[in-house]
């Protein structure tokens, strides 16, 4: 049934949405444009943080909120373990070696996440899960409204991180040439660590929030990565700003497509516009040419 | 001409009695085993999957790497189930058509991915096989995939069944032989290396790409089809990422660009995942206590065990498992002549890649340009 307040509401849900894939794709920016590593397991990132928030939520009885952070710090070590022990040993090596490590680490994590947690959807008890904020015809969860913030103000810290500090220049620097930084004197090593550590972080911040907005489960990480794939490619890579654009119009193109198709058409519509983006320029948006 | 030629060298060959010799013991395998479920959960999916497997090989032959072959191995199984459902075609006539409509679908798929490289391409077919998932689910008036519908069968299930899958497997995987080692498969592999330098040999890079696409949904589909009739009941299933991960899986960890591999690859996953089902009640009472949080264990710890033998093998074996088995056929083979072994003659790397080589090795990752 069409309504006004329907098609609001829908829109409402879009921004969030559209946040958390800002989070997940600014992550896989970051690692893409520093390592030139496509990480397709960066959605299962998501759900272990997800999974990590919910148990310091509930079994440790934490806030909601203050679990994001245990999640961003648990996530990003594992994410230093996994760059270790497996991206680290073909990283050089052939380009389709990457992907192939990522889908088998899709099937480590994924069923590790199920022999630990199990199989039944949950979702994170937030101090404000009931309340919403009257606007009008709708209401807003005030859950969205803090989700909101909090992705504003960490994409805030990132890009002054990037700008201001020393690693953020050194990242940058790898991005755009990695043989001449080091030998400019830039650790690689470490930066490929530290960037690994940052993407991961990003999605375990992403994944508290997916927790508090919306039921999980084990398989909640694929669509989502995915859909951070074709936002780098409609934001362009390596632009913060680029994803930001590219997260919210995704998310909101989404949601508005189940809204007037019904809801199995969502992620389809979603990629025939990754598509057709695709077909008229085959770098994306803003791609560069070679890689 | 050259095909008469290059089969009667064939025949000639070491290989051609190898070969042989492969496919008189797989035929007699499942009389020597004997048991139905072996046969028609065991055997038959290894077959089945080795086609679809070998597709997959096929394109990622022409450095083409897809994510969304379920789509094709759906449109073979949905289109073949269906005719053969509905005006009583002879199901083997059916199969034909499913897979001729595969590869249509895949020519124009392929046309949209010509120009598109790596993980680009990667991404673009995962989107067109959720895209043709919902098509099949929207159109549920023609394609009745939401509920599914039993499929018709070719053959009696059981033993003729796998000796007509058998049969297609041998001249698919043939066919996907003699086209590797034709010149357009030498088009394919100049294509993998260096699509640029392709370009200016004088390949047109835009055609044998889409060859390579066409020819390998063709087989998909074909597997497709076969698939449908041996799990017996159709259903948007699938559709699932996990049939597009599948055969690129087998290939990786058979290894990659090679005929035997992927076949190599179809045994060890479709062991992993219905062989060893018979492990998961050992694995339930062993290390069932461990993880109080699901039911059973078994299927978990069988995946995780994919998941972790892929990376291995990548990291370590990057030519697959049956590089291996190569290894140890000239090491017999030594030692039965009693020489030692020819050096391999290896191409003498030029001075810039001895110095990409030797700075990878100094810094450890630092990707050359």
């Amino acid at each position: 049934m069409f309504t006004l307040s329907g098609l609001a509401e829908t829109l409402l849900w879009g921004v969030a949405t559209g946040c958390i894939y800002i989070l997940l794709a600014t992550g896989l920016n970051i690692i893409f444009g520093v390592m030139k590593l496509v990480n397709f397991a960066h959605g299962e990132l998501l759900v272990i943080g997800a999974f990590i928030a919910y148990t310091s939520s509930t079994v440790a009885g934490m806030n909601a909120y203050v679990s994001i952070l245990v999640a961003i710090v648990a996530v990003a070590l594992i994410g230093i373990a996994v760059e270790r022990l497996t991206f680290r040993k073909v990283l050089g090596t052939e380009k389709l070696n990457e992907i192939f490590v990522s889908l088998g680490l899709i099937y480590v994590l994924q069923n590790a996440a199920v022999l630990v947690w199990g199989e039944k959807s949950k979702q994170i008890v937030s101090p404000v899960q009931s309340l919403s904020l009257p606007l009008g015809d709708i209401s807003v969860r005030y859950d969205l409204i803090s989700a909101v913030i909090i992705v504003a103000a960490i994409l805030i810290f990132l890009m002054l991180f990037m700008k201001k500090t020393k690693m953020g220049l050194a990242m940058r620097a790898t991005s755009q040439k990695s043989d001449a930084s080091m030998l400019m004197g830039i650790n690689i090593e470490r930066v490929y660590i530290f960037t690994f550590a940052l993407g991961a972080a990003l999605a375990g911040a992403a994944g508290a929030l997916f927790g508090i907005l919306f039921p999980f489960n084990y398989l909640s990480g694929g669509l989502p990565t995915i859909k951070a794939f074709a936002i780098i490619i409609l934001g362009g890579l390596g632009s913060i700003r680029g994803a930001v654009v590219g997260g919210l119009l995704y998310g909101i193109a989404e949601e508005t497509a189940g809204f007037f198709l019904g809801g199995i058409w969502k992620d389809a519509i979603a990629f025939a516009l990754l598509i057709a983006v695709l077909i008229v320029r085959p770098t994306g948006i803003f791609g560069e040419k070679g890689e | 001409m050259a095909m008469k030629n290059r089969l009667a060298k064939l025949y000639h060959s070491r290989k051609f009695y190898f070969v042989l010799a492969a496919l008189v013991i797989v035929a007699l395998l499942p009389l020597v085993i004997g048991r139905d479920y072996i046969i028609s959960e065991v055997l038959t999916p290894i077959i089945i999957f080795a086609i679809y497997a070998s597709s997959w090989n096929l394109l990622a032959y022409s450095g083409q790497g897809s994510l969304g072959h379920a789509a094709f191995l759906g449109i073979g199984g949905f289109v073949s189930a269906l005719i053969a459902r509905s005006s009583g075609f002879p199901p083997l006539a059916a199969l034909l058509v499913g897979s001729l409509f595969s590869a249509l679908i895949g020519f124009f798929i392929g046309l949209t991915c010509v120009r598109l490289k790596a993980w680009f391409l990667a991404m673009v077919t995962f989107g067109f096989s959720v895209i043709i998932g919902t098509l099949f689910s929207q159109f549920d008036a023609v394609t009745q995939a939401v509920q599914g519908f039993p499929t018709p069968l070719i053959a009696p299930r059981g033993l003729p069944f796998f000796y007509m899958s058998f049969a297609i497997a041998a001249v698919s995987i043939l066919s996907i032989y003699l086209v590797m080692k034709s010149k357009m498969g030498l088009a394919f592999k100049a294509i993998r290396e260096n699509e640029l330098e392709a370009k200016m040999i004088g390949i047109n890079t835009a055609k044998y790409r889409l060859l390579a696409f066409v020819l390998s949904t063709f087989f998909a589909g074909l597997a497709g089809g076969l698939y449908a009739q041996s799990i017996r009941y159709i259903q948007l299933e699938i559709f699932s990422p996990y049939h597009s991960f599948q055969p690129l899986m087998m290939s990786v960890i058979g290894g990659l660009s090679t005929i035997e591999g992927p076949i190599m690859g179809s045994a060890i996953i479709v062991l992993i995942d219905s062989y060893l089902y018979g492990v998961d009640p050992f694995l339930q009472t062993s290390l069932g206590p461990l993880f109080p949080a699901v039911s059973n264990v078994g299927p978990y710890l069988r995946y995780l065990g994919i998941g972790l033998f892929l990376i291995v093998v990548v990291i370590f074996a990057p030519r697959g498992v049956t590089s291996f088995f190569h290894r140890l056929y000239n090491f017999i083979r030594t030692r039965l002549k009693g020489t030692t072994p020819e050096p391999r003659k290896e191409p003498k790397p030029s001075l810039t890649t001895r110095m990409r080589s030797f700075i990878r090795r100094q810094f450890r990752g630092a990707k050359p340009k």
